[in-house]
């Protein structure tokens, strides 16, 4: 085993792109979470905002449809999840899980009735790579960050701007108080339910962005099982990254890069007859984040968790 | 907390009014399931009426059929029962299906490895596999009692976990030579097998699934532990207060529900399979929670959820194999389905 192959700067480009979308996802999450929804549709919106983008790309051949459609999905999505938490009111569990069963079942039945006749598994053509001038020659930096395709560009300006939203703004505020305190915010006539409801829109759109990247940016084929559990992983990185969208981020890439020297370590292991199985590989990064939620959750005895997280608002009526 | 916040009709606390109305969704539920499935074979190029013929000559056709239905029901039926009786206290298990391979990992491995008379062997096969489903759920049990974390993601990712390591024992120490690198243990010896209803094309586990449903609905309706589940379930901190050991308790709900996921894994070793592989489970830990919720998180609503699942699996590969019809469609409709049903009893309880 060569370990200068496994262990260079290429790990970490791969990794970062490998982190992408489950690092989108849970930014999302952590943004409809800090409003008080618990979102565990994530990985339905993730699934449809994937179909979305593929099938949109695959028919106009072009990459911004392709990302359009994926985060037009999601946001509906989200608004579905908005209507049956919010406005229903809802179990968020249930809903989120019935989320989920919901757009697997829609999903595999749309693949199949686009593409079903097709004899090969259609494919759509990758991003191309777009080196940044001038900051791609920066030594280490250069070729991890600023060798990568356009879509990793957009999204690494999205998060800082989804922090910006959620920490400098009026909305951002809202969002906050609704999340810990819904009866204060209310007593100051903010509307509880519509933020709500737009965080859960916000937080759609970037699952079905988060989608979008790993079909178009990364795998470029559809598969039913193509999210693999991203969205759940994305919901316990939240947890670790202590509802900050910008840890979330960045705990999520650094994620990503153990992802990727699994994968590499398992390449260079060689295949099936290898001492260490190649299922343990497999395995490592869903047990991973389990390890890694339940430090997290032990570690900060549930301080950092938005106060009103998963209970539904109802305006107390005094009688 | 009211019966509107808990997301469901609690039996006992409702009126009987709100039973009806339940019934009500259900049957209207089922109606339009039905119907989005005839608008789902239009839009997929077939005919809806043929499609239905199919599935049901599929399903009750023959004794044949009869007996796919009932050994497709029979896996759904027992987790989805063990499923309801977690949710009613809110203990969110979604990781019935690694429970379910890693039961079968257990209970397979006994009928394999171990020698001695067939129906000993099944016996021990099967407490084996109950044992394995229910301790690799308490893992997640444990987790969310001591530490509170949130069971629904560790069940899911828990999952992947013993799905990949049934693939590794089935591949390698326990593979069959003859498979290649195919994900298959050698053959169980004859005598480990369930033996079959006569008449029927199904196994005598489909008893042990039906017999499930009186005791679980006997424990739950009856029994104090079946109170102080629901109890928990309608407001945690004042069961606590009431003194429950809630902790204990979440570990138990984990336990059973993982315990008979185990015990449909190994049913589907030695009923249907006759060896350990990718085919003993048709997403059935996943779909047995479409099963519970649809079921009303109770014992006889379960029952009936399952064998209408069953059904529409069952009679969608009929479907698909005499219609050219893609077998997605009855993922689609069963997605559907949930979905109008949590959105109807919401509007059922309202009405009251």
């Amino acid at each position: 085993m060569n370990w200068s192959d496994i262990v260079g700067l290429g790990l970490f480009a791969s990794g970062l792109q490998l982190a992408m979308p489950t690092a989108l996802a849970a930014v999302g999450e952590a943004f409809s979470e800090r409003a008080g929804v618990l979102n565990l549709g994530l990985e339905g919106m993730m699934l449809g905002g994937a179909l979305a983008a593929f099938a949109a790309d695959y028919h106009s051949g072009s990459a911004a449809v392709g990302v359009l459609a994926g985060v037009g999905v999601g946001v509906l999505l989200g608004a579905l999840k908005a209507f049956l938490s919010v406005t229903l009111k809802t179990e968020q569990v249930i809903n989120g899980i019935v989320l989920v069963i919901f757009v697997q079942g829609v999903t595999a039945f749309a693949y199949e009735r686009l593409f079903g006749s097709a004899g090969t598994q259609p494919e759509i053509p990758a991003l191309q790579t777009v080196r940044v001038p001038g900051l791609a020659s920066v030594p280490w930096v250069g070729p991890v960050v600023f060798e990568q395709n356009v879509l990793f560009y957009v999204s690494l300006a999205l998060v800082p701007a989804v922090w910006l939203l959620l920490q400098r703004t009026s909305f951002g505020l809202a969002v906050r108080a609704v999340g810990e305190s819904p009866a204060a915010a209310d007593s100051v006539a903010v509307r509880v339910d519509l933020v709500r409801w737009l965080a859960l829109l916000v937080c759609g759109a970037m699952a079905g962005f988060a989608g979008a990247v790993l079909v178009i940016g990364d795998v470029t084929l559809f598969g039913t099982n193509v999210t693999a559990g991203r969205g759940w992983v994305a919901v316990a990185l939240v947890i670790f990254g202590r509802w900050n969208p910008l840890i979330v981020f960045g705990g999520a890439l650094l994620f990503g890069i153990t992802d990727a020297l699994q994968l590499r370590i398992q390449a260079a292991s060689g295949g099936s007859n290898s001492a260490v199985p190649f299922e343990v590989f497999q395995a490592l990064p869903y047990v991973l984040t389990l390890a890694v939620m339940v430090l997290a959750t032990v570690a900060q005895r549930r301080s950092a968790q938005p106060a009103a997280l998963g209970i539904p608002f109802r305006k107390e009526v005094i009688e | 907390m009211t019966a509107a916040e808990t997301g469901f009709v609690l039996p006992g606390v409702s009126r009987r009014g709100a039973q009806a109305r339940t019934l009500l969704v259900s049957a209207a539920g089922v109606v339009l399931a039905f119907l989005v499935g005839g608008l789902l074979v239009l839009v997929a190029g077939g005919r809806p009426v043929a499609a239905f013929r199919s599935m049901f000559s599929g399903t009750l056709g023959s004794g044949f059929a009869i007996g796919e239905l009932l050994v497709t029901a029979a896996p759904l039926l027992l987790i989805g029962l063990g499923l309801a009786l977690a949710f009613r206290g809110r203990v969110y298990n979604i990781g019935a299906e690694g429970q379910l391979f890693v039961g079968a990992l257990a209970g397979g491995t006994v009928a394999l490895e171990l020698g001695g008379p067939g129906p000993l062997l099944i016996a021990l096969a099967m407490v084996a596999g109950i044992a394995g489903g229910a301790l690799w759920a308490s893992v997640v049990g444990v987790l969310r009692a001591r530490f509170r974390v949130n069971e629904v993601i560790s069940s899911l990712l828990m999952n992947y976990v013993g799905i990949f390591g049934f693939d590794y024992v089935v591949r390698k120490p326990l593979g069959d030579p003859a498979a290649g690198n195919a994900l298959a243990s050698r053959q169980l010896p004859d005598e480990t097998m369930l033996p079959s209803i006569p008449h029927l094309f199904a196994h005598v586990g489909i008893f042990v699934a039906l017999g499930a449903v009186p005791v679980v609905w006997y424990a739950m309706r009856v029994t104090p532990f079946g109170f102080r589940v629901r109890m928990m379930g309608l407001n945690p901190e004042a069961t606590q207060v009431a003194g429950v050991d809630t902790r204990r308790l979440i570990v138990v709900l984990m336990a059973v529900s993982g315990g008979l996921a185990g015990l449909a894994g190994v049913i589907q070793v030695v009923g249907v399979e006759g060896r350990m592989d990718g085919g003993i489970s048709a997403s059935y830990g996943f779909t047995a929670i479409v099963v519970a919720l649809l079921g009303r998180l109770t014992a006889p609503g379960v029952l009936a959820a399952a064998l209408l699942i069953a059904f529409l699996n069952v009679g969608g590969q009929a479907m698909s194999v005499d219609n050219g019809l893609p077998y997605s469609i009855v993922l689609a409709i069963e997605g559907v389905f949930v979905l109008f049903v949590l959105i109807a009893d919401r509007f059922a309880r309202a009405a009251r």
